[in-house]
């Protein structure tokens, strides 16, 4: 944790596969308030994590086929529900069953996959496969195999949980920053909105910079894990449909009210493709995009 | 390299249903979504505030207040809070005049000393107040006790509330014009508030109210009022905030009926404007119409010095019982001085004719009738 002269306290620390940022603003920072945030992250991990056999998770994966329900807690119904619903409103795009695709990319390797892998693997893709029963709070993979995977907008919550737990605790000015995805507290001290910036999806520089008094800004982009093959490049998002990945945007960054939203609509932005600007207008959310040619397009921004 | 550079407002207009879908999901503001049912304060709150009242008729100065108030709320641990307010009013000057003529305004200078202590249990989804209330003049002591409960839905978008309350009167009047009367109240109200959207806030309220015992004002001539009273309210209220401009347009209608035959409209307007971090303006607009009573006898217009009424008929002179409508202007100002400290000035100006009134019918010759208020409070939060 360091302050410095003006008000201003951060305390990093890593998580969710990435650096984790707490800044807050405008009053004495209370210490134990910023060791709360940053464990509501790590709770939040954990709880949804793949790696951890006892992560509500893994349970679910681990009943795949068996033609066992689990019974979820409120906050993972919570979660399933806003899945279930992006699912639908992004037009089958954004789905938590579509994880499995990792198995087929290896993106160290710089080689691409075996498309009859690829089919196997999109095969078992499929929320509408997963059985959810909302009321009951039940839910079953009803093929050997399936998995889900909350990887999607689990930081996203996470920046948003920790946000909340600033702001519950008083704090009214600052920002959470989980691996780019931000949640803004509140306005400077003195108004002014923290100034933020995108990344150029093609070079360690800032590509355009946004001043935010309140919400979300996430991006998502084609350069966090890649392989570039042939002069095309290769990224980790990938299509549900074809197991293949997108290629139209470079990025796209979106600003909402909550992290969790504008990390989703910059996701399925990226896999709607030539799409986007529509689906995103739909939405009525500011957005800026890189095409594949470097290209800028925005609205609202 | 091209900049952006523009300052997206994040909370206008949003609406889309990724977004809404977000947002329905419990615990990602930490401000407690507004339909939420309210969680447990985390810090005690000590407030004072004063009131200064001054009403008037054409040429007259008449009842001036002048009301202290104390108000606390200390947070019991993660679920119960304990709330407390003491009032002591000073009244001074002449009672409301029925009549328009100036003379025989008779002086009145009253103490009252009025406290309520309120228990609140939060629950996960749930809220329960549990109070108890007194308020104590010479002649008139009232004692009440209420309970009421906030429920949220699963999805915090909507809440239910009902409360009930039941009071119990006690008068003797000083001019003995009778003696250890009563008066028992019962009251009861349920209401559901929804967040349509981000910005739209709606909430729908019905209320009843059941009076019986000695309901006439002692202090008036030919006041006889029927022994029962039984009123109905229900209010509409929407709050929009609009983004663009960080402001919030708050607006409500409410309608009440009662069985001495009143039927009443109030419709008000406030506009919550933040200027800056510190600072938040709220003027107002207040718009007033009733109907009479049933047994409302206006001032006798020919010069005669008293109304002729039936022995033991039902009787009222109280221009508050008239038909009349009122406009009441506001203007409230709030500095938040620090993370501790706030403080807020606001004044009323409110003025009543009968020619105002948009329903209802009599009472031409009815004298203006205007206050103005001031209002000051200062509050420490730790």
């Amino acid at each position: 944790m360091q302050a410095t002269d003006d008000g201003v306290t951060t305390m990093r620390f890593a998580a969710m596969a990435g650096e984790a940022e707490l800044t807050v603003a405008g009053r004495a920072p209370d210490r134990r308030l910023l060791d709360a945030a940053a464990a509501e992250v790590r709770r939040i991990e954990q709880a949804y994590s793949r790696y951890r056999a006892d992560s509500i998770v893994s349970r679910i994966n681990a009943a795949a086929g068996s033609g066992v329900a689990i019974e979820v807690d409120a906050e993972t119904a919570g979660l399933l529900d806003f899945a279930a619903r992006l699912h639908a409103q992004s037009d089958g795009l954004f789905d938590i069953t579509s994880g499995i695709l990792r198995r087929g990319w290896d993106f160290r390797s710089g080689r691409l996959p075996e498309p009859s892998a690829l089919a196997a693997l999109c095969a078992r893709i499929g929320w509408r496969k997963v059985d959810w029963q909302p009321a009951a709070r039940r839910i079953a993979l009803t093929e050997p195999g399936m998995e889900l995977d909350f990887g999607g907008f689990g930081k996203e919550y996470a920046a948003d949980r920790a946000a909340a737990v600033l702001q519950a605790g008083g704090i009214g000015s600052g920002y959470v920053n989980l691996g780019g995805d931000l949640r803004v507290l509140g306005p400077r001290p003195d108004g002014r909105g923290w100034a933020l910036g995108i990344r150029h999806p093609r070079t360690d520089g800032t590509l355009a910079g946004v001043e935010l008094k309140s919400g979300a800004l996430a991006t998502s982009g084609d350069y966090e894990r890649y392989m570039d093959i042939a002069g095309r490049r290769y990224c980790h998002i990938l299509d549900p449909r074809s197991g293949w990945p997108v290629q139209h945007w470079q990025s796209v960054s979106v600003i909402a009210p909550v992290c969790l939203a504008a990390g989703a609509l910059s996701t399925v932005a990226m896999l709607k493709g030539p799409d986007a600007p529509a689906f995103l207008a739909a939405q009525q959310v500011p957005w800026l995009a890189v095409d594949g040619s470097g290209a800028i397009v925005r609205h609202g921004f | 390299m091209p900049a952006a550079p523009v300052s997206p407002n994040p909370a206008s207009d949003w609406c889309g249903s990724v977004v809404l879908a977000a947002l329905s999901l419990p615990g990602l503001l930490a401000a407690p979504l507004p339909a939420a049912a309210d969680s447990a304060p985390e810090h005690a709150l000590l407030q004072f505030k004063t009131e200064h009242y001054q009403d008037s008729q054409p040429g007259f100065q008449r009842i001036r207040v002048e009301e202290p108030a104390l108000y606390g709320l200390l947070p019991l641990g993660e679920h119960l809070s304990l709330s407390g307010s003491a009032v002591y009013d000073v009244v001074s000057g002449a009672s409301p005049r029925s009549y328009s003529s100036t003379s025989g305004a008779s002086r009145v200078h009253e103490k009252r000393f009025s406290g309520d202590a309120e228990l609140t249990w939060y629950a996960d989804r749930s809220s329960y107040g549990l109070s108890a209330a007194r308020s104590q003049e010479h002649d008139y002591i009232s004692n009440s006790v209420s309970g009421d409960a906030v429920f949220a839905a699963d999805d915090n978008n909507t809440a239910c509330n009902v409360g009930l309350s039941a009071s119990r009167d006690s008068i003797n009047p000083t001019n003995d014009i009778v003696e250890n009367e009563h008066r028992t109240t019962y009251a009861g109200i349920a209401g559901v508030t929804r967040a349509l959207s981000a910005n739209d806030l709606l909430q729908v309220q019905a209320g009843y109210s059941t009076s019986h015992g000695y309901l006439s004002d002692p202090y008036k001539l030919f006041d006889n009022r029927p022994r029962r009273r039984n009123s109905g309210t229900g209010s509409l209220r929407w709050n929009h905030h609009i983004g663009g401009l960080g402001a919030t347009l708050r607006s409500s209608y409410r309608v009440f009926h009662d069985t001495y035959g009143i039927w009443s409209h109030t419709a008000e307007l406030q506009w919550v404007q933040p200027v800056s971090l510190r600072w938040v303006l709220t003027p107002g607009l207040r718009y007033y119409t009733q109907s009479a009573a049933r047994f409302y006898v206006d001032p006798p217009a020919d010069g005669s010095p008293f109304p002729q009424l039936p022995d033991g008929a039902f009787s009222s002179l109280d221009h508050r019982l008239s038909a009349f409508g009122a406009f009441a202007l506001s203007q409230k100002a709030e500095w938040h001085l620090s993370e501790h400290w706030s403080t807020d000035l606001r004044a009323e100006y409110y003025q009543a004719r009968s020619s105002f009134r948009f329903i209802g019918q009599g009472s031409p010759g009815l004298a203006n009738f205007q206050y103005y208020q001031v209002q000051f409070g200062i509050s420490y939060r730790f």
